[in-house]
């Protein structure tokens, strides 16, 4: 039974990955503060119940998605109603297929969409009654930063739906960091705001982990990521229609700011601790999202990511997304674009950055293609290496990645430099000046920068290790047997799985 | 000095010990066992056998660091030395140093032999066959030979293919010193102080050493055997003759010291083995991930590299060296302070010159943690450009002998990535990491540590100081 809603998601956490906070908490800091230590040690998901000085009565919660350290996709795969414990490749395998039969959403009356319990229109609207957090004591304001933006989109009846933080400034306005190179941001750089026109969009906040999941997925022009989600979860998403625009929305969500994006407006945004793990600066002006209308459920319930925490050993939300959901779309993109991938999935310690990719080498030259696919059609200002393996070499096992990079890449001919600083990037990163990063109008830094695959892969053939296999699940069984946790054994379920065929 | 055995019981004790009966073993090969408990962070396994000795696996081992453990790979090791298990990594290094050529010392120190039971033949040892093996091996073996200059030891391993005949594999450098003396003992189950030493003196070539002239005769209680010096609280001393020092041997197996230096095949022949009552020798499960051998081969490279860098520029500028087992010691890890332009590619080039087991090197900053393996695996992608922080040399270095591409004598590039920051960057440029301390002021911190630690006793560290 998958979740259809962030409730339905933390109900489902509640046994055993939740930890209620009855006492106050504040927004300021002290949210972020312990849902940091829970991030750390792989703790419950922090659910803040009293947040103070607040008009709303909202619910904080912080980095609901980040899943077990060991089985990073393991909650998501609970609310898509899938099994926990399944291996990375196996969950992989199941979410592709929910992806390869996407499934329309369905528009639900608004007397029957539970984001319209409470609805604040003109001057009613008034941001700050919500407990938006201050994530780090070095950002720029308080952040909305897990949520879906929703805007129009020419080629799908539903939308496009995205992810870009968003600062609050007032009651009424917020400033959204859009960089050029996204679909979303372009539409708005180089469509609505030269013909002054402003972009509606609408801000949903908690929505239901399909909707937060495909959000992250780089869902190809024409296809819409309501349909993806819909398959995700083999229902259809409700999708209500908003109050003040055209657009829709995830009828289940917590909470929906609806406005436009100004022209030729902006405001300061950051600088903020993003997904790098280290604070990113310099303050810069961003286009100004207006605020029309918000709509909310009683009580609601607003995610927040402690960014910055996701890398090295580290798992948050973000991070935890790109595994769970991007590196399963990727792997299916890229498959469908005909090239033989086994998994595409973001590198453990730094997943926005780095991408490991398992494939067969079936002909001369078919690295740089794919290189230059993916560099070209997707990630291309946040991701700056891809590197190849085996498709026999387990993509979810860094170490078995390390190694083959170790082992395999020869500094001398598999380093392949894509374009020496010819590439577009993110003005995020730290690795370059701030006089390099700059203040371009778009979003991206002055300077360009360099992107670069790795040949991981092995010059031997590769060995026949079904007996192998198969001696290695007896041995991880008779370990079990004797105590050993099963959590990282690989093979267990193989084991079972043959076990299941016998009876 | 702390006897294998005892080193076995300690860690039983801190619940890093799993014994399997040999029932419980039936139809799987200890080896591949061994493999799957390293490959799953286990604990060591001993298995204890009805017929032969009792065995042990992962005990110079420990947990990957592909997650934020408790544990360190070398935890085991740093108890084995009788330092803190806890204690940090750079002791564990300095200790390994202090084993091995010393100039003075007050050794050796001798004792009574542990073991005094004589076994009827190597074959009743019940040594383990591997999967793919065709006879029982013998692997984290110590050979002693003695000249009239001293006893040397060197790491031995070879198999067993009848009563009294073993194939082995040891140092060129140990065969070349036999010159006349044909004889060789082998001792297993040896205090971890000794394995180490073994392995310090191959992968820094100084099998040549004698152990009087080392830092272990100060610390190893030992005793004389047919072979040489062994430590005497061995588990099993087989006592042999060189049969052949040049046989018909093919194996592929080889440890992981023998990346450093050359080996040679030798046919020996058994002359009597003894044992103590209770008998327990390790095995490494070699050529699998994180096997011992490849940890103790990584360990002592670093503790070499590590005592060479500070020891050149008259200053210390680095915190420390790493050659993790997690990438098969194909590439090298070090923090340091960037002490000017350009001392980032005097360090990496000096490690090159230094060991030839890799040729990659990574730089990181000095506040990386060598327990934080995941910042590092980060940084060397965040924090370097990846056009002019990932530096190639010009294509004319020879291959280095650990990872498997160019082994036919081409030359290559060698790389370093510098994932620290630049000397010259202004402070404002220098981003800062997002951490707890960084992230909250004092008193945010200490409520949200109450906070959490009212529901999880005693697991609110939160700081980034538990990481070091």
């Amino acid at each position: 039974m998958a979740a259809d809603s962030f409730r339905d998601y933390l109900q489902l956490l509640a046994d055993d990955a939740l930890v209620s906070f009855d006492e106050p908490v504040s927004w300021d800091l002290e949210a972020s503060a312990i849902t940091m230590l829970a991030n750390r040690t792989d703790g419950e998901v922090p659910l803040f119940e009293s947040v103070g000085a607040t008009d709303v009565d909202a619910a904080l919660v912080g980095d609901p998605y980040r899943g077990p350290r060991s089985r990073p996709w393991d909650h998501l795969a609970q609310a898509f109603g899938l099994s926990a414990g399944l291996s990375g490749a196996a969950y992989y395998d199941a979410i592709i297929d929910r992806l390869r039969s996407p499934c329309e959403p369905r528009l639900l009356e608004p007397e029957r969409a539970p984001c319209k319990d409470v609805v604040h229109t003109g001057s009613d609207v008034d941001l700050l009654s919500f407990p938006w957090p201050y994530v780090h004591r070095s950002d720029g304001g308080r952040y909305s930063n897990l949520h879906t933006i929703v805007a129009p989109d020419p080629e799908t009846e539903w939308g496009r739906w995205s992810s870009h933080r968003m600062m609050i400034h007032d009651d009424a306005l917020a400033s959204l960091l859009f960089l050029a190179g996204e679909q979303v941001p372009n539409r708005y750089y180089y469509e609505y705001e030269p013909r002054g026109e402003p972009m509606p969009v609408a801000a949903v906040v908690g929505a239901e982990p399909a909707v937060q999941c495909s959000t992250e997925m780089w869902i190809p022009t024409g296809r819409s990521e309501a349909a993806f989600a819909g398959g995700l979860k083999a229902s259809p998403v409700d999708l209500v229609p908003c109050e003040t625009n055209g657009l829709s929305v995830p009828a289940t969500a917590e909470l929906v700011i609806e406005g436009h994006v100004l022209p030729n407006e902006r405001l300061d945004e950051g600088p903020f601790g993003d997904y790098f793990g280290y604070m990113n600066g310099p303050r810069r002006s961003m286009p100004v999202f207006a605020v029309d209308a918000i709509t909310h459920r009683a009580e609601p319930r607003v995610p927040f990511c402690v960014e910055g925490t996701g890398v090295g050993y580290g798992q948050n939300s973000s991070s935890t997304l790109q595994t769970a959901a991007a590196g399963p779309d990727a792997t299916l993109g890229l498959q469908a674009a005909g090239f033989d991938v086994d998994a595409a999935v973001p590198w453990r310690f730094t997943s926005r950055t780095v991408w490991v990719i398992a494939t067969e080498r079936s002909y001369p030259g078919v690295l740089h293609e794919l290189a230059n696919f993916v560099f070209t059609t997707w990630g291309m200002l946040h991701i700056d290496f891809f590197v190849f393996v085996d498709a026999t070499v387990d993509a979810h096992d860094p170490r078995a990645v390390l190694t083959a990079i170790a082992l395999n890449a020869d500094p001398d001919t598999d380093f392949h430099q894509f374009g020496v600083e010819r590439m577009p990037k993110v003005p995020l990163n730290i690795y370059q000046t701030p006089d390099e990063k700059g203040s371009a109008d778009v979003g991206t830094s002055k300077a360009k920068t360099a992107k670069a695959y790795i040949d991981a892969t092995s010059d031997r053939p590769p060995e026949d290790d079904a007996e192998t296999e198969s001696l290695r699940a007896r041995a991880q069984h008779l370990l079990v047997d004797a105590g050993v946790s099963p959590e990282p054994f690989d093979l267990l379920e193989q084991r079972e799985r043959r076990d299941g065929d016998r009876r | 000095m702390i006897p294998f055995a005892q080193y076995l019981r300690g860690l039983d004790g801190d619940d890093d010990l799993l014994t399997l009966a040999a029932d419980e073993l039936a139809d799987v090969p200890p080896d591949v066992v061994a493999a799957e408990a390293l490959r799953a962070s286990g604990p060591v396994i001993r298995y204890n056998q009805v017929d032969g000795v009792d065995l042990a696996s992962g005990s110079f081992s420990g947990p990957d660091r592909m997650q934020r453990r408790d544990a360190q790979p070398w935890s085991r090791l740093a108890l084995g030395l009788g330092l803190e298990p806890d204690g940090s990594f750079v002791s564990v290094l300095e200790t390994i140093t202090g084993l091995g050529p010393a100039g003075q010392t007050d050794g050796p120190m001798y004792d009574t032999q542990a073991a005094s039971r004589t076994v009827d033949s190597v074959q009743a040892l019940g040594l383990p066959q591997g999967a793919d093996d065709v006879w029982p091996a013998l692997t984290l073996g110590m050979a002693s030979i003695a000249t009239a200059d001293g006893t040397y030891w060197a790491p031995i391993h070879g198999s067993i293919v009848g009563d009294e005949t073993l194939r082995v594999r040891t140092p060129a450098a140990l065969a070349a010193l036999l010159d006349g003396n044909e004889t060789i003992s082998i001792a297993l189950g040896v205090p971890p102080a000794a394995i180490m030493t073994a392995y310090l003196l191959a992968v820094t070539d100084h099998v040549a050493v004698p152990i009087q002239a080392c830092g272990v005769a100060d610390d190893v209680p030992l005793v004389p055997t047919n072979g040489g010096l062994v430590p005497s609280a061995t588990e099993v001393v087989i006592e042999t003759t060189v049969a052949d020092h040049q046989p018909d041997f093919q194996s592929d197996r080889r440890e992981a010291w023998e990346y450093c230096l050359e080996s040679t095949p030798l046919a020996l022949s058994v002359e009597r083995v003894i044992a103590t009552d209770e008998p327990v020798v390790p095995f490494s499960p070699v050529g699998r991930p994180l096997a011992d051998d490849l940890q103790l081969t990584g360990v002592t490279t670093a503790a070499t590299l590590y005592h060479r860098v500070n020891n050149y520029w008259g200053i210390s500028p680095v915190e420390w060296v790493l050659l993790p087992a997690e990438a098969e010691l194909g590439f090298c890890v070090v923090a340091t302070d960037v002490l000017y332009a350009g001392f980032e590619w005097q360090l990496a080039n000096i490690l090159f010159t230094f060991s030839s087991l890799f040729d990659t090197v990574i730089i990181v900053d000095e506040d990386v943690a060598p327990t934080d393996l995941g910042r590092v695996l980060g940084d060397i992608w965040v924090k370097a450009h990846p056009s002019r922080d990932w530096i190639f040399s010009d294509a004319s270095a020879p291959a280095a002998q650990r990872p498997r591409y160019r082994q036919d004598g081409q030359t290559g590039s060698r790389l370093y990535v510098n994932a620290a920051w630049d000397p010259r960057w202004e402070d404002s440029y220098i981003a800062p990491r997002v951490t707890f301390e960084t992230s909250f002021p004092p008193a945010v911190r200490e409520a949200a540590r109450t906070a959490w630690r009212t529901r999880h006793d005693g697991d609110a560290a939160g700081g980034d100081h538990d990481e070091r």
